[in-house]
């Protein structure tokens, strides 16, 4: 009290001290403060004001109700864990549990004995949930006005599971095996009756422990002492602050910069340094101006995948000829798909979209004979092991024969996965089709689909994709790359896939976009729409694999002869791109030396998705922060770090801005979610991300749990997120930002993430370098704060040696033409 | 370990690379000399080395004798044993990285690993309650790993009580076969490996505080409770523990007593009677539990159940082959729990329909109307934890409150109110029956 802090000023410490002594000055600044200090509020230890039943009681009803609980809720939408079925489970939750819990010789529980006859009560006289939910609200005297708070405080101290019986009523087509019939009201009277018993018996025992309060004597002191620690950092006198009633205002201004308001301040710079550095990059990036290009020889069509950013530009690097495109990752055909060896098809468009069209990939040569003798025998080998005869045999026969992969597994990785694979798949896979095309006026088929597309559904999928991507020059070869990712060991592994495919590899829709748009009725139907291709104009399917960086290509054995040669070409640039590609990603890896060449970065790369040991495959969109909708020709060059989603779209081509609004109606949304995704997850880890993975175990097939038992953990692991920076997705727009007021105000939905501030969005005149951000309500020109920009001649130059995020720097290389190895 | 403990105690920051160093070269050596010791042993056709370390304290006419006996029995479990640890560790290299109590896990690894040693190894009774009390500490701590969510801590807590209250059982043994025989060291008399020798013991007492003593480590009926709960640390910590290492400490302490269990058919019943009720409980139980670390957990004590049986009717070449083969297959199978969605996927496809599901000879040997009563049964871990905890814990808790009570309400009759200690008492009372 009697010395300045540390790191105060001396033109601070002059100023409060005036002509006086330090101690003195100061002491006096103290007084002055204390003089003023007001009554300070003390929140009730940050609850909620809504709340369930242990806030509204004080006693902890959780401790007992959430085990059993969990339990019930695992235990009923299991989905083929548990070796033995919960009886009743086809007559949903609360039925199911009445039948087993009105049996004599319950638990012992105490506070569970009454339970069966509060059950066989219900079953009496309200057996409806809707009616048993509204006799538990009145006996537990919630007051009618605030049954909606309390329900949600309730359905929330659980939310994983409350979560999931609510999406698996909305959505049981999306059970991975098959949803029992699951009701959220099932589930709320359930949890109501469990909670009733759980209070009933605490209360009987007696009072319930009382609340811990703060002291607000103790929040007084702080806000004191944050005031005169201010003042001094500040240079503020007590003489100054004695006028008037300046220390009461100052005291409240400080108590008004409570933590939130000073989270979100922080924040809101955080964000500005980002978007500025993007904003500036860009802007510079195209004053720079780019060299006159003839037409690209090869088309690639990617996902706006951050992930693939990174292979693009260094497949323009490599191969000046190219052109790339990025568009949402399920290619516009929404189906639902069934693999060869599938044995049930699984969506693979957007989540928003319920796919009525069924697309099965078929054998070339004969039938295909599903499962076979071999994988039946492991089904029952795996199945024993958890039993007690069989599984004696099993691990005292088989056990030792375990220490093999058990060693080869932990120590060789990579091996051990080649020789797995090559043992599980055999010598190679059958060539197949997909059956896409469908008569004309056929009907859906019994098991609700409608299987394949017709000539005139495909043609209007291939044209909307065209023009809106401004593909319409396609000549020669064009490869259409769709990705996925596969890892081991790994519960969230379906976080890696395609978002645009539903969650699952997106190759199938690139192997159907590009059969379809190769359809001779499709492209007499797209002649007539003055859409026509000269000949030869090739589509290719192909697959990218964001783990290992590998590639396949589908129905190669159709390619005419006359587009052969440039997809060797393509194939050979890719081929070197994926290596560089791995090589950006390994600087992110902090297992992988930084010294690494590319060949060992992919070898490192394989190795991590074949490793039961790595929680982290790959780094999924952890780096996301900018998404860019406009021509690829202003973006390339440009490192972006696999930071931004890049959506192509030529505002030259679309006058009137209808295709914009129905791009920005997909795009916005999947963006935003995959970006808020990570940003929730990131921010809280506990309460929206799942924790750190090690400790994970996975529940019914559907989800993971912390430990023993826990809630259901939804968001994304630590490992998944570490290295993420929370910023809002900020949204470049090629477009003028009237042109973008209009689209986004006639729209509720964009309206809502627009307006409401969940994503950043720039309108990019298409005619001059102007930026202008919304803020507050309108658009406002971004001021840029440098002209420079790093220039350097490949993408290594830009990140090699560097683990951290970079900022945006022009690469002379992937200018084209010219440069480049090739 | 030391090495570990050291370095740790005084650096903040030792890089991760330094930890696993440590810890490879060490479990790694020692895995090594094992083999090249079994080797040696094989080729000289030697039985049983004995290697005396000297004493370590004597008192009175006790004396605490540290000497370690290498013999059939405790070679290829150490071997087993420290290999299991420098894999395990090896993995957990790479699945902890970035972990911030990295250091923290690889010591208490370290200590598992010194503990199994030392049981293994051990040529006596006292220095094996040295390595089961080091076993029993490092598993609790895991157990407790992320201390910052309530759960591991408890469950924790529940670990470490039950194997407090079944160290009673082998400390008796201990002070009881000093009593009788004037020594706990383990001699050449069954012509497998060194054991008990018997011929002044009270056999059927020295059974039974070691039964007592294998039930907490091993997660035998009625005290298994814990053992599903276990699942709180990371992954890898659970293979080790409770597939592998720790839970087949109590078959090993059942096979070196083995000259009890021939001696008296009383404790040979028992153990084979605790035995199968844990094997009957764990696989009722088991079937029922839908996430897979519990299910693995109840397979786990299923087959410990069954090992004792094998032990129990003397079959111990048999029951040693299946500790080791099931400590692999298991372990393996916990560290790869986390692939379970990926293994559905693709075992669907390899079957090449909707997996069929597997309760049906349940179904048909237990009859219709008794079904959902076993269900329930097995759902709620068959009473055993509820009774355990409500009509034996709480009890003993409301005594110790009460003389707790008591004994403050004596006190400040003399001395006015005490502080402090005296919440913490209570509160500690308070969790043991929260660990329920």
């Amino acid at each position: 009290m009697r010395a300045f802090q540390p790191g105060v000023s001396e033109a601070a410490r002059r100023a409060v001290t005036g002509d006086g002594a330090a101690p003195e000055a100061l002491a006096a600044l103290w007084q002055t403060l204390e003089r003023a200090l007001p009554d300070v509020r003390v929140s009730d230890s940050g609850a909620p004001a809504a709340d369930g039943i242990a806030g509204r009681t004080g006693y902890a009803v959780s401790e007992l109700v959430h085990p059993t609980l969990i339990r019930l809720c695992a235990s009923f939408l299991d989905q083929g864990v548990a070796y033995w079925r919960m009886p009743g489970k086809e007559q949903g939750l609360l039925r199911a549990v009445r039948d087993l819990y009105t049996r004599p010789m319950g638990p012992p529980e105490p506070w569970l004995r009454r339970l069966p006859a509060r059950l066989a009560a219900q079953a009496a006289r309200t057996p409806a949930a809707e009616a048993t939910v509204v006799a538990l609200l009145e006996e537990l005297e919630i007051p009618e006005d605030d049954w909606q708070p309390f329900i949600t405080a309730t359905l929330l101290s659980l939310r994983g599971w409350a979560g999931m019986m609510h999406q698996l009523e909305l959505r049981p087509d999306r059970a991975p095996v098959a949803s029992p019939p699951t009701r959220l009201m099932d589930y709320l009277a359930v949890q109501l009756s469990l909670e009733a018993e759980a209070l009933a018996y605490l209360r009987r025992r007696g009072p319930p422990a009382p609340a811990p309060r703060e002291d607000p004597r103790e929040a007084q002191e702080r806000l004191l002492y944050a005031g005169f620690v201010l003042a001094q950092h500040a240079g503020i006198s007590a003489a100054a602050l004695a006028r008037g009633d300046r220390a009461a205002r100052w005291l409240d201004a400080l108590a008004g910069f409570d933590e939130l308001e000073r989270r979100r301040l922080l924040h809101l710079a955080f964000e500005r340094r980002h978007r500025v550095e993007v904003l500036d990059g860009l802007r510079n990036h195209a004053r720079a101006g780019r060299p006159e290009a003839p037409p690209a020889r090869i088309r690639a069509v990617f996902c706006m995948d951050d992930r693939e950013e990174s292979t693009r530009r260094h497949l323009e690097e490599v191969l000046p000829e190219v052109e790339t495109f990025g568009y949402a990752g399920f290619f516009g055909v929404p189906m639902a798909y069934e693999g060869l060896d599938d044995v049930r098809p699984t969506p693979r468009c957007p989540v928003v979209i319920d796919p009525r069209h069924l697309v099965v990939e078929e054998p070339l040569d004969g039938p295909h004979e599903h499962g076979s003798a071999v994988g039946r025998l492991r089904h029952g080998v795996a199945i024993s092991g958890q039993t007690m005869v069989r599984g004696s045999v099993v691990s005292g026969a088989l056990g030792l024969a375990t220490v093999v992969p058990l060693i080869g597994r932990v120590l060789f990785p990579r091996t051990s996965e080649r020789i797995s694979h090559a043992v599980m798949h055999g010598v190679g896979v059958p060539a197949t089709r997909l059956a896409l095309e469908r008569p004309e006026g056929a009907p859906a088929a019994a098991d609700g689909y409608l299987h394949g597309f017709t000539v005139e559904e495909m043609s209007g999928i291939v044209q909307v994709v065209l023009q809106t991507s401004g593909l319409t020059e396609a000549r020669g070869l064009v490869v259409f790359v769709g990705h996925g990712s596969h890892s081991l060991n790994n519960p969230h592994e379906g976080a890696y896939q395609c978002g645009a495919a539903g969650g699952g590899p997106g190759g199938p829709n690139a192997r159907a976009f590009a059969t379809m748009a190769n359809h001779p009725g499709v492209r007499g139907r797209l002649a007539q729409g003055w859409l026509t291709f000269p000949e030869p104009t090739w589509f290719v399917g192909a697959s990218h694999d964001t783990g290992d960086d590998s590639m396949i290509y589908y129905d190669e054995d159709l390619i005419p002869e006359a587009v052969q040669a440039d997809l060797r070409i393509f194939k050979a640039a890719m081929e070197e791109a994926r290596r560089r590609d791995a090589h950006e990603r390994c600087r992110r890896f902090m297992l992988a030396p930084l010294d690494l060449d590319p060949e060992g970065a992919l070898a490192h790369a394989e190795a991590r998705t074949a490793d039961l040991a790595q929680p982290r495959p790959e780094l999924g969109h952890a780096t996301n922060a900018v998404c860019i909708i406009g021509r690829r020709s202003r973006t390339r060059g440009l490192f972006l770090d696999r930071r931004a989603f890049l959506v192509s779209y030529d505002p030259t081509r679309d006058p009137d801005r209808s295709r914009l609004a129905a791009l920005l109606e997909t795009v916005g949304p999947v963006g935003a979610g995959i970006n808020l995704e990570y940003y929730f997850s990131f921010v809280d880890s506990t309460g929206y991300g799942c924790g750190t993975k090690l400790p994970h175990n996975i529940v019914g097939l559907l989800g993971v749990m912390d430990g023993h038992a826990s809630d259901l953990r939804t968001g994304l692991p630590w490992q998944m997120v570490e290295i993420h920076e929370p910023v809002r997705l900020l949204t470049i727009v090629e477009a003028e930002p009237d042109e973008l007021t209009a689209i986004v105000s006639a729209r509720p939905g964009l309206a809502r993430l627009v307006v409401n501030g969940w994503i950043q969005v720039v309108a990019w005149s298409p005619s001059t370098d102007e930026l202008h951000v919304f803020d507050g309500g309108a658009f406002r020109p971004h001021r840029p704060e440098t002209d420079q920009l790093p220039v350097v001649k490949a993408s290594m130059d830009v990140y090699r040696g560097h683990r951290e995020h970079l900022p945006p720097t022009r690469v002379t290389d992937g200018l084209a033409p010219g440069g480049g190895a090739w | 370990m030391l090495i570990l403990a050291v370095l740790l105690w005084f650096f903040d920051d030792v890089p991760e690379a330094v930890i696993w160093a440590v810890v490879a070269t060490a479990f790694g050596g020692a895995t090594l000399a094992g083999l090249a010791t079994a080797g040696g042993m094989v080729v000289h056709d030697v039985d049983e080395v004995r290697v005396p370390l000297g004493t370590w304290f004597s008192v009175g006419h006790y004396e605490f004798e540290v000497a370690l006996v290498l013999d059939r029995l405790s070679v290829p479990f150490a071997v087993f044993g420290t290999g299991l640890v420098g894999l395990v560790g090896a993995f957990s290299q790479r699945y902890l990285h970035r972990e911030a109590r990295f250091a923290r896990f690889f010591l208490l690894l370290s200590v598992l690993g010194a503990g199994v040693v030392l049981v293994v190894l051990a040529g006596s009774l006292d220095l094996i309650f040295m390595g089961w009390e080091l076993v029993g500490l490092s598993s609790a701590l895991l157990v407790a790993f992320f201390d910052h969510r309530p759960a591991p801590v408890r469950h924790g807590l529940r670990a470490f009580i039950t194997y407090r209250l079944c160290d009673a059982g082998l400390l008796s043994a201990v002070v009881w076969l000093h009593h009788t025989a004037g020594t706990s060291a383990f001699v050449d008399v069954s012509g497998q490996w060194a054991s008990i020798d018997v011929t002044h013991v009270p056999v059927v007492t020295a059974g039974l505080f070691i039964l007592l003593a294998t039930l907490g480590k091993s997660a035998q009926v009625p005290l298994g409770g814990w053992l599903p709960r276990a699942m709180e640390g990371p992954t890898t910590s659970s293979a080790i523990f409770y597939g592998a290492l720790s839970i087949h400490l109590g078959p090993y302490l059942l096979l070196r007593s083995a000259t009890l269990l021939e001696a008296s058919p009383w404790v040979a019943g028992a153990v084979f009677t605790i035995g199968l009720l844990t094997a009957l409980h764990g696989t009722v139980v088991g079937r029922v539990q839908s996430d897979i670390k519990s299910a693995l957990a109840y397979a786990s004590m299923t087959q410990v159940g069954v090992i004792f049986m094998e032990i129990a009717l003397g079959l111990r070449f048999l029951a040693l082959v299946h500790v080791v083969g099931h400590a692999s297959y298991r372990s393996l199978q916990i560290l790869r729990s986390p692939s379970l969605l990926h293994d559905q996927h693709n075992m669907e496809r390899a079957v090449g329909s909707a997996l069929p599901h597997p309760g049906g000879h349940l179904e048909r040997l237990v009859p219709r109307a008794l079904q959902p009563w076993l269900y329930r049964l097995a759902l709620e871990r068959g009473y055993l934890d509820a009774v355990l905890v409500h009509f034996v814990v709480a009890p003993f808790a409301r005594l110790a409150r009460l003389l707790d009570r008591l004994e403050r309400a004596w006190l400040s009759a003399f001395a006015g109110p005490p502080e402090g200690p005296r919440a913490q008492a209570v509160e500690t009372s308070q969790d043991i029956e929260a660990s329920s």
